[in-house]
């Protein structure tokens, strides 16, 4: 709203109210004059009190005071003898005429100052309930934009100001206009600092032409600067607790992985140990059965270690985020079959069946880590499923996704703990029943979601079944169709 | 022993120095070892080894940046030694001229086999390479084009002839997919590992007696093939 108009409208709304009251007072006198002859000099005086009163109960203590000295005036003149005369001659009168005049007063300051605190209250009034509307407003809110936009929005409401900005100072500050368009490109009327204890947080700028801002306007501005520079800093202590928060459960998590993990390397270090030992010392013959034997379990303790440190090493690139698939197009049977190639020392005692039909397309994948999600999902069906079973690993495509099943004939996962066997060091068998590093299915998860697909388990009539699906489309761009060459040499 | 085959060992770990030492000693090689870039390149220099066995890691310089300044005047063989997860160092160092590579940990006999690998290729190159090449009953005739089974002649088309001729006549070295692709192909061609998976799938169909558990061509993760004949 265009504040000069205001201002101006209520300069004729207040002349208005004296010409009312005058035009009131010329009624009433008017009413009076044609019963003088029946009326005494004192009741008239009486009942010249009662549109006193009410002129300065409805238009103010201005209208009404000058009223009471227009009566004076009319009342003098038109009702005390002599008449139409200013003169007065019975000193009955002259009492009457000074206690009137006093009275009028009187009753005029009274109500006057009741209606001007019952308005300084309205205001009051109005003023609280505008804090209360600005503090529901912010409370709960975490987000530094939008307070800073209620903020705004409020300030204008109550200044009625052209523009508002909010310049909001700090790590990482920001500016927040409105109108966001059609600033004023002159300074500012009014900058409020936008205050905490441990400093400023910025400030807010007001355009308002016309009249200066009245103190109780200024109190209230300076109120709900206050008001938001609060909300600022809960919402900077909101945050920064939840980040203390992450911290402390990531540290609490580190912690657990720390302990888990010595537990981890000192199996295998603790066979090695003991078996280097032996064989170093005279108790282990030169020619005795045990010798071949120690010498096995340190290789093979060695292996395991070794696969250890590098599930780790995994697993905290996959955590930092630092795991990214180098993709090329491959063929998925081919990657499978370098992972028998390699596992075949481990599962012996199991039978390994493919079915990946050869007009699978060529899949985006990146060959070293999918080995390893097919060997980590291989090896733990190899340490579940009892031995003489099956595992079988089939492909198929479904729309733009390739799924893979890795299914054993081992046990049943309990339906609650089908999601958790992905989680870090989780396991249904206790820890020391099977070896491993309890990280095997989360890597697999790890680079599965890497690719942009989805790794799950579910229970089949006979055991388990590992799924896992794949885009077929890479950077837009689906299977490569190749050249072929079909003639012999 | 005079004439007994000279390696360099370029690694800064003592204990693996220690180790390798201890064991190709035995195996009757003559050893030095040096424990960072520098000193290996100066020793290498001295003594002109025949086999370089180089750790990626080293304290002064990058193993890579060793194997090439020794590609600069030396053919000899470069075995690259690295840890695990680290594919794209060991393709570099294979393309930049280095001849196979191990993972650490690795076992002993892996290393010795690498290294007979390395000095019958070393030998090669003074055209004593045999053109015929045994892998379990597979025969291979480079001179005369004939891949055999047993009795059964294997017909092969043209590319696929190349591919396996490639692999045959460097049998027991990590051959990358860069070098493949190239030697195979064409430069132009050496970023379309696709062709490779494909032919090499109907490669092994032709060649291996269990295509799913193959035995002649093995897949190195990551960085390329490498054709297993009979020692």
């Amino acid at each position: 709203m265009n504040f000069t108009a205001m201002w101006s409208s209520n300069l004729i709304l207040r002349s208005s109210r004296y010409l009312l009251a005058l035009g009131f007072i010329a009624l009433v006198t008017a009413f009076l004059f044609t019963l003088r002859e029946v009326l005494n000099t004192a009741l008239v005086a009486l009942l010249y009190l009662i549109p006193l009163g009410l002129i300065t109960a409805f238009w103010g203590l201005g209208p009404g005071l000058t009223s009471a000295f227009l009566t004076f005036l009319t009342f003098n003149y038109f009702f005390i003898q002599p008449y139409y005369r200013f003169t007065v001659h019975r000193p009955t009168d002259v009492v009457i005429l000074v206690i009137f005049l006093i009275v009028a007063i009187v009753i005029s300051q009274l109500v006057g100052r009741m209606q001007s605190s019952l308005a300084a209250a309205t205001a009051r009034e109005r003023e609280a309930t505008q804090l209360y509307e600005l503090s529901t407003a912010l409370a709960g809110l975490h987000d530094r934009h939008t307070i800073a936009e209620i903020l705004a929005k409020q300030v204008q409401d109550i200044s009625h100001g052209e523009a508002v900005e909010l310049n909001i100072t700090g790590m990482d500050a920001f500016d927040f206009r409105m109108p966001e368009l059609d600033q004023p490109t002159r300074p500012p009327e009014w900058v409020i600092p936008i205050q905490v204890a441990r400093g400023v947080l910025g400030e807010i700028r007001l355009w308002r032409a016309g009249p200066a801002l009245t103190s109780s306007e200024k109190r209230l501005l300076q109120t709900f600067a206050s008001q938001g520079a609060l909300a600022l800093e809960r919402a900077r202590l909101a945050q920064a607790e939840s980040r203390a928060r992450v911290l402390e459960e990531s540290d609490h998590l580190k912690s657990v992985l720390l302990s888990s993990v010595s537990h981890e390397l000192r199996t295998p270090l603790s066979t090695i140990k003991a078996a280097a030992s032996s064989l170093r010392s005279d108790d282990v013959h030169w020619d005795s059965a045990a010798r071949p034997e120690l010498i096995a379990a340190i290789d093979d303790e060695a292996d395991h270690l070794n696969m250890l440190v590098g599930n780790l090493l995994d697993m905290s690139r996959i955590e930092s985020g630092a795991l990214k698939p180098k993709r090329d197009w491959n063929i998925l049977s081919e990657i499978v079959s370098s992972v028998l190639v390699r596992m075949k020392h481990l599962a012996v005692e199991h039978r390994v069946e493919v079915d990946m039909p050869e007009s699978l397309p060529l899949v985006p994948v990146d060959f070293v880590q999918m080995e390893q999600v097919f060997t980590n999902l291989v090896s733990n069906s190899v340490k579940y499923a009892p031995e003489k079973t099956v595992i079988r690993i089939s492909a198929f495509v479904e729309g733009e996704t390739i799924h893979v099943i890795v299914r054993n004939q081992g046990p049943q996962v309990p339906q609650e703990h089908l999601e958790k066997i992905f989680d870090k060091f989780f396991r249904i068998t206790a820890a020391d029943r099977v070896t491993g590093t309890g990280l095997g299915l989360s890597i697999c998860k790890g680079i599965i979601e890497a690719h942009g697909g989805r790794l799950w388990a579910e229970n089949v009539t006979d055991g388990l079944a590992f799924n896992f699906t794949l885009p077929l489309i890479w950077e837009g761009v689906s299977s490569p169709k190749l050249p072929m060459d079909t003639e012999t040499e | 022993m005079s004439n007994a085959p000279h390696i360099l060992v370029i690694d800064d770990e003592p204990q693996i120095q220690r180790a390798i030492k201890t064991i190709l000693t035995e195996k009757g090689f003559k050893v030095t070892t040096a424990s960072s870039g520098e000193q290996g390149l100066t020793l290498a220099a001295a003594n002109e080894p025949d086999i370089v066995i180089l750790d990626l890691g080293l304290p002064d310089m990058d193993g890579v940046d060793v194997c090439m300044r020794l590609r600069e005047w030396t053919q000899c063989p470069i075995i690259i030694l690295s840890v695990r997860d680290s594919e794209h160092d060991k393709v570099t160092a294979l393309d930049k001229g280095a001849d196979d590579y191990l993972t650490k940990p690795f076992g002993i006999e892996e290393l010795l086999a690498r290294v007979r690998v390395a000095l019958r290729h070393s030998a090669g190159r003074l055209g004593t390479q045999s053109k015929i090449i045994h892998a379990g009953s597979l025969m291979i005739d480079l001179a005369w084009h004939i891949v055999k089974r047993g009795d059964e002649e294997i017909k092969l088309t043209a590319t696929e002839y190349k591919l396996l001729a490639y692999l045959a006549a460097n049998h027991g070295r990590v051959l990358t997919h860069q070098s493949i692709l190239t030697n195979v192909w064409d430069a132009a061609d050496a970023d379309h590992t696709e062709y490779l998976r494909v032919y090499m799938r109907q490669l092994r169909k032709k060649l291996e007696t269990d295509p799913e558990r193959p035995q002649y061509i093995l897949t190195e993760p990551g960085i390329g093939y490498r054709f297993i004949a009979d020692e």
